[in-house]
Parts: structure tokens; C-alpha cells; sequence
């Protein structure tokens, strides 16, 4: 008699087992023999379920891995891997009692291929905006020039703001800055920043807008690589200003910003002009005004003017003595005003239809005029009929 | 409290400049006759008073807002 294979010995108290007995007990044994581990395989057969968790084998040559990531460890990466993907996982071997399945839960889901999933998601996304034109250069609109109202989509107790409210401030306090406080970064950051972005189109009068945060890791700055806010930032009312974490650092939200600073501070200085350029320009604008009057006033006097020399005369004088201060002292220029040297005695003729009087010829015998004299007008008419 | 903020008064600083560069460009060309041209000065001078005054007295204003307000 040859050892027989035993076929009872096997058997329950009660006999054969349970489908349910061999699930839990094969379920059991795996997880107590088998601990987390990193696996290395190809995904495939990818599938994103409505509730947001992953289910997909890793595959070789010779064998797979069914695997499920579910959503709250899926949410912290940047997209789905494709099929065909190489990638490691880290996961806890188990049975799926249900279907009696051997499979992976995993936590952890790292690509092998260049820049990772990172990488892959953010060139999907570059991809599809570029597609609808939305990263081209005829896109980009012009900042203000003298903006007066300016929005700042950021963290609200964040560094970025402090800065941001501070180059405002010295630059050019005429701005009134307009904070719409958005998570920057972690879980429902995305949809404050596109909320943030919604709300711009119902402030009045807005000239721009800032959109930023300071320097961060990868995962922090993860969010301005997002489709959803590239697409907000590209259908702003206003032009956007883009200032995400360093200089080494281009985001999408970048990348579709009518401009991008590589700080939060150089946004601000990007969205307003300096206020002691802009006197400079000023005083600059009042000495030519004066000079394009006194030129005008020694043009009426080389006409040959009689009737205006005099005052010709003293107004170049005037302006002459003056121009060279007027470069420091724009708003000195009243003291220039012609006005002034009416008050010193000069007055202008001019006819019914306003044209100024500059030659004896025109003031045939009876001829009704007006004076004008420092303080207003008389009518005149000159002597004889 | 305030769901949006009042409309800046007009008009605004970029206006009144780019209308005081456009006085001195015609000034400029000297193709005025004098009476024009005092009357243009007088404005021009006028107009610089009255942006170096807003610069002077100017003091940023940060509001905050919540997505929310804006929304109401």
C-alpha cells in the first residue's frame, strides 16, 4: 500500500471548509508572512473608479500584481500613471476575501521614468493649454501703467502678502490693494485659488492682479502646476502678474500669467510704477510745458509783433530765469502763467471771435474788442467811426 | 462689511497724465495760435497741481476680502 494522499486530513471539525474559512485564513497567513514592501513592476489596466480610488496591475515577463491605491493616498500625487508606466510601490500584500484575489494595497506610487509623475502630469497639462493657445506670447496683455487698484491672490498670513503690501506702500501708495485670501497649498487649494479667481471679475475698477506664494518644496508649489488654476489665471478679467515660490521654479500658473516674477516682491514692483520716477516725469513735463510756451510766445515776437513785444519781452525773461528750476519744481510752474504778467499791467486784444489782436492794421476805427486783463474782460472799441 | 469696494474717483491718474503728456505734445508742436496756447498751458499747469497733489497725499490702503463678499 503506498502512502495515500490523505484527503481528509485537511478537513474542518465539521468537514470540508468554508469558502469564507479559506479567504480569511489564506488573508491571514499572507499578511502575517508577507510585510509592506516595495514593488517594482509595469501598471496596467488602469482604472480611476467614481470614488476616486485607483485599481490597476503591475505587471513583468511572467507574472501581476492586482493593486488598488485608494483616493486619501492617491490624492498627493500629481496625476495617474499611464499604462505601460514603470514604477515602484510600496504596499501591504493582502487577500481580497471577496473575490479571492491576491492583492496589493498600496500606499506609496513612484514613476521611474524621467521626472516621474511629476513630470508626466505637468507636461499633460502644458500640453492641453498649449493646445488651446493659452500659453502663446500674442496672449500676454500689458501691465498698467498706473495701476490704482490691485488685487493679491495669496495665503493671507503668509510672508508673500507682508512683502507684496510693503513694495506697494514705498512705491506708490495711490494703489489700493484688494486681498482675496486663498490656501496656497495642500488639500482644496486649488479650488480657493479658482474661486479667488472668479470673485476678480466682481471687484470694480480692478487694473491687475497678483497671484503668488514664496519658495517651496515640489509637493507645496504643486498646486499653481495645476490645469484647473492655469485656467483660471488665463480667463482673469485683468492682467495677472504670476510670482511662485523661486526664480528655478516655472509653474504652469507662470508659464499662462500675462507676467511672471520671480518673487512675490518683484510682482509688486511689476505692478506698480516708482513714485519718484514718476515726480521726475512730472517735473520733467512742466519744464517742457513752459518751454514749449516760452517758445511760442518768442515766435509771436519774431512775427514782428509790435503790439505784443513787450510782453514777449518780460514773459521770456521770465521763463528763462525759471526754466532752469522748474526741472526740480514741477509744481512751481503757476508762477509762470501768463496770467501773472497781466497782472503786471499787459493786456491782450482780441476780436468778437477770439482771435488775438497783433497789428495796428486790425483795429480799424470803430471796431468793437475785448481786453483781457488780469482779472477778466472789458469791451472795447477803437476811437473814430 | 463692505461686499465690494467703491469705484476709484475719475478720473484716474493714468487718464490725467496721458491728457497732461498729450498738452505738452501740443504745445510742442507750436501750431496753436497764442491765445490757445495760454489757455492749454493754464490747463497743463492745472493738471500737474493736481497729480503731484495725489501723489503727495496718497497712503496705500490694503483691503481684505473673502471670496464669499465678493460673491454677495
Amino acid at each position: 500500500m503506498g502512502a495515500g494522499l490523505d484527503l481528509f486530513a485537511a478537513a474542518s471539525a465539521e468537514g470540508a471548509w468554508t469558502v469564507g474559512e479559506v479567504t480569511r485564513r489564506a488573508r491571514a497567513v499572507l499578511e502575517a508572512g508577507l510585510p509592506p514592501l516595495w514593488v517594482r513592476g509595469e501598471v496596467s489596466g488602469f482604472k480611476r473608479w467614481q470614488s476616486g480610488h485607483w485599481y490597476f496591475a503591475l505587471r513583468d515577463r511572467a507574472a501581476q500584481l492586482r493593486c488598488v491605491m485608494f483616493a486619501r493616498d492617491n490624492r498627493r500625487l500629481p496625476g495617474a500613471p499611464a499604462d505601460g508606466t514603470q514604477v515602484f510601490v510600496f504596499g501591504r500584500p493582502t487577500v481580497w476575501e471577496e473575490k479571492g484575489e491576491l492583492r496589493l494595497t498600496v500606499l506609496e506610487l513612484l514613476s521611474t521614468e524621467a521626472g516621474g509623475l511629476w513630470q508626466l502630469a505637468f507636461e499633460k497639462a502644458k500640453a492641453a493649454l498649449a493646445k488651446d493657445g493659452l500659453l502663446d506670447a500674442a496672449r500676454k496683455r500689458r501691465l498698467p501703467a498706473y495701476a490704482q487698484r490691485i488685487a493679491v491672490i495669496t495665503s493671507p498670513d503668509a510672508a508673500a502678502l507682508k512683502d507684496i503690501v510693503a513694495v506697494v506702500e514705498r512705491r506708490w501708495p495711490l494703489a489700493e490693494l484688494v486681498v482675496i485670501p486663498a490656501r496656497v497649498q495642500g488639500e482644496g487649494a486649488v479650488a480657493e485659488i479658482c474661486a479667488a479667481f472668479a470673485a476678480l471679475g466682481r471687484i470694480p475698477a480692478l487694473d491687475v492682479a497678483i497671484v503668488g506664494r514664496g519658495g517651496g518644496s515640489k509637493e507645496d508649489l504643486w498646486t499653481f502646476n495645476s490645469e484647473r488654476v492655469a485656467r483660471a489665471v488665463a480667463a482673469a478679467p485683468v492682467p495677472v502678474i504670476s510670482a511662485v515660490g523661486h526664480e528655478t521654479d516655472v509653474t504652469l500658473c507662470d508659464l499662462v500669467a500675462d507676467f511672471r516674477a520671480p518673487t512675490p516682491s518683484a510682482a509688486a514692483a511689476a505692478a506698480t510704477p516708482d513714485r519718484a520716477e514718476v515726480l521726475e516725469h512730472l517735473a520733467h513735463m512742466g519744464a517742457r510745458l513752459a518751454r514749449a510756451l516760452a517758445t511760442r510766445v518768442e515766435l509771436a515776437g519774431e512775427r514782428g509783433d509790435r503790439s505784443l513785444d513787450r510782453l514777449v519781452g518780460a514773459m521770456t525773461l521770465r521763463l528763462e530765469r525759471q526754466r532752469h528750476r522748474l526741472a526740480a519744481l514741477g509744481g512751481r510752474l503757476d508762477a509762470l502763467s501768463p496770467l501773472k504778467i497781466l497782472e503786471r499791467g499787459y493786456a491782450v486784444a482780441r476780436d468778437a471771435d477770439g482771435h488775438v489782436l497783433k497789428r495796428t492794421t486790425q483795429f480799424p476805427p470803430g471796431l468793437p474788442f475785448r481786453l483781457r486783463l488780469s482779472d477778466g474782460e472789458v469791451a472795447a472799441r477803437v476811437a473814430g467811426s | 462689511m463692505t461686499p465690494s469696494p467703491p469705484p476709484p474717483p475719475a478720473p484716474s491718474f493714468g487718464e490725467q497724465l496721458e491728457r497732461l503728456e498729450e498738452i505738452v505734445r501740443r504745445l510742442e508742436s507750436q501750431e496753436l495760435d497764442l491765445d490757445e496756447s495760454l489757455k492749454l498751458f493754464e490747463e497743463g499747469i492745472e493738471r500737474l497741481r493736481v497729480v503731484r497733489e495725489r501723489l503727495a497725499a496718497a497712503e496705500a490702503k490694503v483691503k481684505q476680502i473673502l471670496g464669499r463678499d465678493v460673491d454677495s
